[in-house]
């Protein structure tokens, strides 16, 4: 990398300096060329002049053309022959035009081969730094359940609390281990995703199948934060993704509502799909701690944590693997909320599978919540 | 806690799992406790009540600590605060204490450390409230400037209001308590900011010719606020003759 850099540098540093050259070599052309022309006009002046000095010194017409085959002689004035003057006014101007002409064409290749290599310094500085702030941001969030571990570790060996209150502080820790095991997680799920490191396949799925197995995974969840999730889905709708990216995005998408109904101390989540010109469009609406509207696209975005947001447990991830994951389906994926304290929506769009062309699936049909 | 009634610590911290341990840890040690989980929040508990002391999380969603810790400053409010950050960088460290913080500690961090910053902070300030509760000890003259530790507001000798920070005030506190005799930098260190939170005592250095600017007519010849080479400082209340 490093030798590559130095390189790329060295290759810049020469490009400069072959402009300068090339610069320098057309002032220094120029130059010459009005010397010389500067010349021959001089000699073709000494010529006229010596010509009119025979003349005046009574020598003919004729001789003096036949010694100075440039000059005419007419009425007893000697001047320099037209062609003659033409013919330096016109290698005067092919030079200045050739110089022009090979200049330009130089200093543009130049100017092209200089900006193709800032070009990938420039990229390659940024992805440095994007690494640099991402791993800044990794050490960031996984020191906060660290402190959290910490914590209650000391609190246990300081303390030496009761049985009840040390239950309290084991399962703190449990969930902070937890929080860091799905870290670890979505932080190389999402470094795969941002290499394009990851095997698409893209075959029709029934939606309602997806949503039903996410949601037995988080029934318990959501009982004991009293949260109460419905879910209208036709099983008849399907949609062309990756299997393992469905689940990962319904997953991800009712984790994160899960979260922002406990901010607001339990709730409700609603789950609804319907089919809209070759598209199946997937409603989450939940009545958690919601986001200023403005911030809808925000959350899309790595590490993004919103005031009041339901982002106090999460990595800050989710949301954009999912995102990610949306695009490789071809899909769209887009937040709203009313603002802070009034519920969100989350709206998931895929391109619809021809149910003729579906086999049949093995679906968990939803159980009715409470 | 040296005061009769337990001190009142407001515990800013987004993250549940760090607040509760935190509240329960300062509850154990006898502290009274409450807790905001955003700054907004923060800022709108500290505009109705008064606390012995604000732990503050720096990254909080939305308004960060280090605004609010402006924003208090801003208002007037001189309650002390200890900074909490999973950014331990020294750059980093000194920003939150120019934001006007008391005290900085880097997260992963140890419970007793904790402790003992939260009751050095607090006994810095117990000793800076009771040296300055009398009418005597509220106010101290010299050299035509009249400054009032409690208003933390000084009135110069051009005739100027000047409104001091924390530190200023409690460094001019320190020496004023021992006019005529010199206190080292590391003295200075010890009583305005607890042991390890500058790297240097530079920082000490860099007070001491902001007062002389404020309070000296010839910043550049003192005759308040002197220099002892190699070891600290001497206030002299009548000045130099």
């Amino acid at each position: 990398m490093k030798a590559a850099r130095v390189f790329q540098l060295t290759a810049l540093a020469l490009l400069v300096v072959s402009v300068v050259q090339v610069g320098w070599w057309l002032l220094d052309q120029r130059a010459y060329t009005v010397e010389k022309v500067r010349l021959a006009r001089e000699a073709y002046a000494q010529q006229t002049a010596a010509a009119q000095a025979l003349l005046d010194s009574g020598a003919s017409s004729a001789r003096v053309q036949q010694l100075l085959p440039g000059i005419v002689v007419s009425s007893g004035r000697a001047t320099l022959a037209p062609e003659l003057e033409r013919s330096l006014t016109t290698e005067e101007h092919r030079r200045y035009n050739q110089y022009a002409w090979e200049g330009s064409f130089f200093l543009l290749a130049l100017a092209a081969c200089i900006a193709v290599i800032a070009r990938a310094l420039r990229e390659e500085a940024r992805v440095h730094e994007e690494q640099d702030s991402f791993l800044a941001l990794v050490a960031h969030q996984f020191k906060t359940p660290l402190a959290s571990l910490q914590l209650s570790l000391e609190t246990l060996a300081l303390r030496a609390p009761a049985p009840q209150a040390a239950r309290t502080l084991i399962d703190r820790m449990l969930a902070d281990l937890a929080r860091m095991e799905l870290m670890v997680t979505q932080i190389l799920e999402s470094a795969r995703l941002e290499r394009g490191r990851v095997e698409f396949k893209s075959e029709p799925l029934q939606l309602a199948g997806a949503v039903a197995r996410v949601l037995a995974q988080l029934e318990d969840r959501a009982r004991q934060e009293h949260i109460a999730i419905s879910s209208d889905i036709d099983p008849r709708l399907h949609v062309l993704s990756d299997p393992l990216a469905l689940d990962v995005v319904v997953r991800n998408v009712l984790e994160n509502a899960l979260t922002a109904v406990q901010g607001a101390g339990g709730g409700t989540i609603a789950l609804s799909a319907r089919a809209r010109d070759g598209e199946v469009e997937l409603s989450v609406r939940d009545s958690g701690v919601g986001f200023a509207p403005t911030d809808g696209a925000r959350l899309f975005e790595k590490f993004t944590r919103l005031p009041g947001a339901g982002g106090r447990y999460g990595t800050g991830l989710g949301l954009f693997i999912v995102r990610r994951l949306m695009e490789l389906a071809q899909g769209r994926v887009s937040a709203h909320s009313d603002g802070v304290g009034r519920g969100a929506s989350l709206r998931l769009t895929w391109q619809a599978a021809a149910v003729a062309a579906v086999a049949p699936q093995p679906a968990i049909a939803p159980e009715p919540r409470p | 806690v040296s005061t009769a009634a337990p001190a009142r610590v407001l515990v800013v911290e987004d993250d549940p799992h760090l607040a509760a341990g935190v509240t329960e840890n300062l509850r154990a040690e006898g502290y009274e406790v409450s807790t905001a989980a955003d700054g907004e929040q923060a800022l709108a508990w500290l505009a109705a009540h008064s606390c012995a002391l604000v732990v503050l999380d720096v990254m909080l969603p939305g308004v960060d600590g280090f605004a609010v810790c402006r924003t208090l400053r801003g208002r007037g409010d001189s309650t002390p605060v200890l900074f909490l950050t999973a950014r331990g960088d020294p750059a980093d460290r000194v920003h939150g204490l120019e934001a006007g913080g008391d005290d900085y500690l880097a997260k992963p961090f140890h419970l007793q450390e904790f402790l003992l910053r939260v009751r050095a902070i607090l006994r810095r300030w117990d000793w800076y409230r009771s040296a300055s509760a009398t009418a005597a000890t509220a106010v101290l003259s010299f050299g035509g400037n009249e400054v009032d530790f409690r208003a933390f507001r000084a009135r110069t000798w051009s005739g100027e209001t000047q409104e001091l920070t924390e530190k200023e005030a409690m460094i001019l506190k320190v020496l004023a308590e021992h006019s005529g005799e010199i206190v080292s930098r590391e003295d200075l260190l010890e009583r305005v900011w607890g042991y390890d939170v500058f790297p240097s005592t530079r920082t000490v250095d860099n007070f001491i010719l902001r007062l002389r600017k404020r309070f000296e007519r010839d910043p550049a010849n003192p005759r308040h606020f002197l220099t002892v080479w190699g070891v600290g400082y001497r206030f002299l209340r009548e000045g130099e003759p």
